[in-house]
């Protein structure tokens, strides 16, 4: 029950935001939107018991596409980002949100919970994941790094500045 | 156990406000941003059926998609850049050269 609750919650958080992304006028709200719905989905997958997919997702998606998509947005118009006054209450905010954050953390750590019983399917599908990764799907894998490392190169080729002489 | 249903209306949902957002939006910032929204709402669809299904296929093929994800946002924003290098704008609209 309590599952879906948290479903129904990340469900409606991820619903809300991808429609603010599409609305803004301003992009970089939208980015800011765009995290919001990512994050989200990451919640949902946990939700779903897709451990690894949600962290992948958090640390893919909300550690590299958003990073790119904020620096792409401030490199191109650099002139229309001016620095605002921030009043007290944000802040203050800023700094107990991973103030917060912190001593929760090193209150879940230090606090001594109880282990799973031995022999306890927590991490199973996890071992199957893997194994399934690396011998019905290691031709797709081994295919994605050459994917990989062809976007690399071919990113770097299109961005690139023309030199100076080149009469384009 | 979350209803079968519930994930693919969510997926669904999740893909038809990305697919509203690249076919009405101008910006190409926020056209890339939808595509994202997109593959986002077929990845909890393969999360949900790899839920239900109990097998982690589903997670496996979310994965690759993740991947194209970051491929396509890469490369995508190269284009960005250079396009508006040329023409100094996100709009797509001056995207006419080749009309003929």
């Amino acid at each position: 029950m309590i599952t879906v609750l948290v479903f129904a919650f990340f469900a409606a958080a991820a619903l809300a935001s991808a429609v603010l992304v599409v609305v803004q006028k301003n992009a970089m709200h939208s980015v800011l939107y765009l995290a919001f719905t990512v994050l989200a989905t990451g919640g949902v997958f946990l939700c779903l018991q897709a451990e690894y997919l949600a962290a992948i997702q958090v640390l893919v998606y909300g550690g590299g596409i958003v990073v790119l998509y904020i620096f792409v947005i401030v490199i191109v118009n650099l002139q229309e980002i001016k620095a605002e006054k921030r009043k007290m209450f944000p802040k203050l905010f800023i700094f107990a949100l991973p103030a917060l954050l912190f001593v929760q953390i090193v209150n879940v750590l230090f606090t001594n919970r109880a282990t799973p019983p031995a022999g306890s399917e927590a991490g199973l599908e996890f071992k199957t994941l893997a194994e399934m990764l690396f011998s019905s799907y290691i031709v797709p894998f081994e295919l994605a790094s050459i994917l990989l490392l062809a976007v690399l190169i071919g990113a770097v080729i299109i961005a690139r500045r023309r030199l100076v002489n080149d009469p384009d | 156990m979350i209803p079968i249903n519930a994930v693919f209306g969510l997926g669904l949902a999740l893909f038809f406000i990305g697919l509203f957002g690249v076919l009405f939006r101008k910006n190409l910032v926020i056209m890339l941003m939808c595509l994202e929204l997109l593959l986002n709402g077929v990845n909890i669809i393969f999360a949900g059926l790899s839920h239900a299904l109990r097998t982690p296929r589903g997670s496996i093929f979310a994965l690759f998609v993740i991947l194209m994800a970051v491929s396509e946002a890469a490369v995508g924003f190269a284009l960005v850049l250079s396009f508006f290098r040329s023409k100094k704008t996100y709009d797509v609209d001056e995207m006419n050269e080749l009309k003929g």
